[in-house]
């Protein structure tokens, strides 16, 4: 079998998803052995359009993303939303729910002008997407574990459960138990569970569970001292594209 | 029964000669909590627990754990990965005792599981009496303050020493060669019979309000209760009951391989029957779909279809599962008085 | 607690070596095997085994051939998952995992000098056929056989070839329906329950052995008690999660039984008063 010939592209990101992939270190070198990269511009110079699978990185926030997010359709075989931005939108949706106008001028001042922008939203709001990994940062090791699955020409599996059931196998003390608030119970796994592990809580960064208790999650994190407000604002910092879209 | 003693004072220097010739697992402190991990000093030893936050399981079925070894080519090739590393498990609550000696039953029983039972067999227990009692726990509901067996040495503290009573052939020479034992009196026994039934007693503050042998039959009438549906409604389906409860051993299969695609590994990791595709086949048909369907499983998976083979409720009243679950629907003590509270 | 050898780990699997492949219909395809040790895999009608390719993992997949039919066994697989996919992608001579046989079986030896009716519902009739083949090597040793068989549309219908073959038999009743027409198709259009108008039991003396979808039981359980073949008679094979064979893992459990060990096959009896189980 010829190599899978991959591409990287970004779109509105701070490409800590493609470094990710650049920090795979002694596992990067086995990824490259496996599949031909042709275009990485974090990585490499050089580009070409004749690729099998696309990685993209970002979320579409105006509407010359979306006639380039197609032209790389086009050309790909495979399309992974690579990272949160490019699977749910992730927290580039914050300012969908602001004024347009007024965020581009919070972010450009005088400049707005010269920029265009429009609610952002997540690579399948524009074409068809084969597989997502989510995560912001995207985890490596599920990186690596989904060029693997595509070599073996098998459907890639990503957790379809929270991260309460890798930080209790990873047994860390429950961030409640703390005294802090967490989104774990209805954020998809595959991050190990990091966040907690490092003394922190779950932000919900990989999306919800196919089938998450959103309401139940609610009412835990008010009893536990959350008003309406920062409720609403935990679930939105990542997947506040899902919300508008309902 | 003929129980030994050894002083206070005197316990430091067994945890140490322990280490010196062994791996020695036990209870320590962190961040309010308790868990096991491996001890490298007496002092990290904490033996006035009251529960810790993942049961002892882990030792004999991990959270995750290579099954075996595979290379798939030139020639395929599968080696059987069995971890027997003799260790010490110092400090085992009777109750999670209890609950190991039911999960070497259904490891043995049928079809033996050599993984699970190399690890067990490779290790020695202490036991240790409880001197605290969880907020949550009712174990001495479910009778488990005391056990007979499982343990190669169980210790009791009864103020300036402990009393350590041997389980075991194992567990005596273990004690003889590592600690300066002496036979503890009449009068000292007694006082390890009145310990263990003030402590007991302070446990019974919570427990069933009805007798816990009427639970299966409880359980046999209550399946179509909405009950389920109603409590269900706030749960997570986050795995959390499962994980933490000792008596729980569910699995999943995976396998990994390198990005050679020639090496690889077939691991099993826990599972919990809460989780959604618990129970969902390839085709996409999932035979326990619904929340409520999951939650009321695990329950009568605990009361009645464990007790059925076992004879044993497949609960041993740690309260992990209730002090762990954020909505608060897993505490079998809640449940079950409930359950019977709406049969009158 | 028994003293196991604990060097042989049941989780590892035997080597099998794919014979002959032949596809079955658009989504099946049936796959010959031989164990590379040269022994049978020693399986009973209706039993199962754990089929695996190193780095996609394993899955249940019942027997299809019938225990006499030498040194090879044959699976017939529908293209569902990961491990089924990459099994359809294999060739002749390639080699597989196997763990097994696993389970209870038909009541194989119980139905001698009996009548049997099977009724199969889909790929129900992968694992029905391994008893059928049986039944059909042993004829003289079984009363009436009927044979019913529904499928969806004629093109998943499976083992074609047979099933012509059993068509044209005159020593046993073979009848048949899809749910839905399709072209080319003549035969019964309805669902599977619909043939059982068409039969005749002797019902003391008949053993009714059925395999289908698990919206299938249900209905096909009242039309054989309407027939009144007694409840102990009936047989059926359940589809469940499993992923140890051993009844250890828990995902297959159905109340305190485990249908990778108690079952897949039940008597009625056995399990009709056990909530989710049918």
């Amino acid at each position: 079998m010829d190599k899978p010939r991959v591409a990287f592209f970004d779109f509105a990101s701070c490409e800590g998803c493609q470094l990710q992939v650049i920090n795979l270190e002694e596992d990067l070198l086995q990824v490259v052995g496996a599949v031909e990269v042709v275009s990485f511009r974090e990585a490499m110079k050089g580009h070409s359009d004749d690729y099998d699978i696309a990685f993209v990185e970002g979320s579409i926030t105006r509407h010359s993303d979306e006639e380039r997010l197609e032209g790389i359709r086009r050309c790909a075989k495979v399309l992974v939303a690579l990272g949160s931005c490019a699977a749910l939108g992730g927290i580039n949706c914050l300012k969908n729910f602001h004024d347009q106008e007024y965020v581009k001028k919070l972010v450009y001042g005088d400049k707005a002008l010269l920029y265009e922008t429009y609610p952002a939203r997540p690579l399948k709001a524009v074409v068809p997407v084969d597989f997502e990994i989510p995560g912001c940062p995207i985890n490596r090791n599920e990186f690596a574990m989904v060029v693997k699955a595509f070599l073996l020409g098998k459907k890639p599996e990503i957790p379809n459960f929270p991260v309460c059931v890798e930080c209790k196998m990873a047994e860390n003390i429950c961030v409640f138990e703390k005294g802090m608030t967490c989104m774990g119970p209805v954020t998809r796994a595959g991050c190990g569970a990091c966040c907690v592990t490092e003394g922190s809580f779950c932000w919900g960064c990989r999306g919800l569970v196919d089938d998450p208790n959103a309401d139940s999650q609610r009412d835990v994190l008010a009893t536990h001292g959350l008003s309406v407000q920062d409720v609403l604002g935990k679930f939105r910092l990542y997947t506040g594209f899902s919300e508008v879209a309902k | 029964m003929k129980l030994r003693l050894i002083e206070k004072s005197d316990l430091d220097l067994f945890v140490q000669n322990l280490i010196n010739d062994y791996q020695v697992d036990g209870v320590k402190r962190k961040e309010g909590s308790f868990l096991y991990g491996s001890i490298k000093s007496p002092e990290e030893l904490c033996l006035d627990f009251d529960c810790t936050v993942i049961p002892p399981k882990k030792y004999f079925l991990p959270p995750e754990e290579t099954l075996f070894q595979f290379t798939s080519s030139p020639a395929l090739q599968v080696t059987p990965v069995m971890e027997s590393n003799p260790f010490i498990l110092f400090g085992v609550h009777p109750y999670d005792i209890k609950a190991i000696n039911q999960m070497d039953r259904i490891f043995a029983r049928g079809v033996p599981d050599p993984h699970y039972l190399k690890r067990r067999e490779a290790a020695l227990i202490i036991g240790v009496d409880p001197t605290k009692v969880a907020p949550r726990s009712f174990w001495a509901d479910m009778g488990a303050a005391t056990v007979s067996e499982g343990f190669d040495l169980m210790l009791t503290d009864i103020g300036e020493s402990f009393i350590v009573e041997i389980g075991s052939n194992k567990g005596r020479s273990l004690l003889e060669q590592h600690a300066k034992p002496r036979p503890a009196t009449r009068n000292e026994a007694r006082e390890r019979v009145g310990i263990r039934s003030r402590i007991s007693h302070i446990c019974k503050k919570r427990g069933f309000a009805f007798p816990k042998r009427e639970i299966p039959t409880l359980l046999e009438h209550s399946w179509k209760k909405f009950f389920w549906e109603e409590q269900a409604s706030k749960c997570l389906s986050c795995g959390t009951c499962n994980l933490v409860c000792p008596t729980c051993y569910c699995f999943d299969v995976q396998d990994n391989i390198d990005l050679d695609l020639v090496h690889g590994e077939r691991v099993r990791r826990w599972d919990g029957c809460l989780l959604h595709d618990f129970a969902k086949v390839a085709t996409g048909e999932n035979f326990r779909e619904t929340r409520a369907s999951r939650y009321r499983h695990r329950f009568y998976r605990k009361g009645l279809y464990l007790f059925r083979l076992l004879d044993d409720m497949a609960c041993v009243g740690c309260g992990r599962c209730a002090s762990a679950c954020l909505p608060d629907i897993a505490d079998p003590v809640n449940l079950f008085n409930k359950l019977r509270e709406d049969e009158k | 607690m028994n003293q196991p050898m604990l060097e042989d780990s049941p989780y590892l699997p035997k080597w099998a070596e794919i014979t002959r492949i032949e596809q079955l219909t658009e989504s099946e395809k049936l796959f010959e095997m031989r164990l590379v040790s040269g022994e049978p895999l020693g399986h009973t009608s209706g039993q199962f085994v754990e089929l695996s390719v190193m780095g996609i993992g394993e899955a249940p997949i019942s027997i299809s051939s019938a225990p006499t039919e030498n040194d090879v066994f044959e699976l017939a697989i529908r293209k569902v998952g990961n491990l089924t996919t990459a099994i359809h992608s294999s060739v002749t001579g390639d080699r597989v995992g196997i763990r097994g046989p696993f389970g209870t079986h038909f009541p194989v030896e119980e139905a001698k000098g009996k009548d049997l009716l099977f009724v199969a519902g889909g790929i129900g009739l992968i694992p029905l056929r391994s008893f059928i083949r049986f039944v059909l090597d042993h004829r003289d040793e079984y009363g009436e056989v009927m044979i019913l068989f529904g499928a969806r549309n004629p093109s998943e219908r499976l083992f074609l070839h047979e099933l012509e073959q059993w068509e044209k038999r005159e020593d046993i009743i073979y009848l048949d329906s899809v749910d839905k027409s399709g072209p080319g198709w003549k035969g019964n259009v309805g669902v599977i329950t619909t043939l059982f108008s068409k039969i005749h039991v002797d019902s003391s003396r008949t053993y009714c052995i059925v395999v289908g979808p698990p919206v299938m039981y249900r209905f096909v359980i009242l039309e054989a008690k309407a027939k009144g073949i007694p409840d102990r008679q009936i047989f059926l094979s359940l589809e469940r999660k499993m992923k140890c064979g051993i009844g250890k893992c828990g995902h297959c459990q159905i109340n305190h039984l485990y249908v990778c060990q108690d079952g897949p096959v039940f008597r009625y009896t056995d399990i009709f008063d056990l909530e989710e189980a049918l």
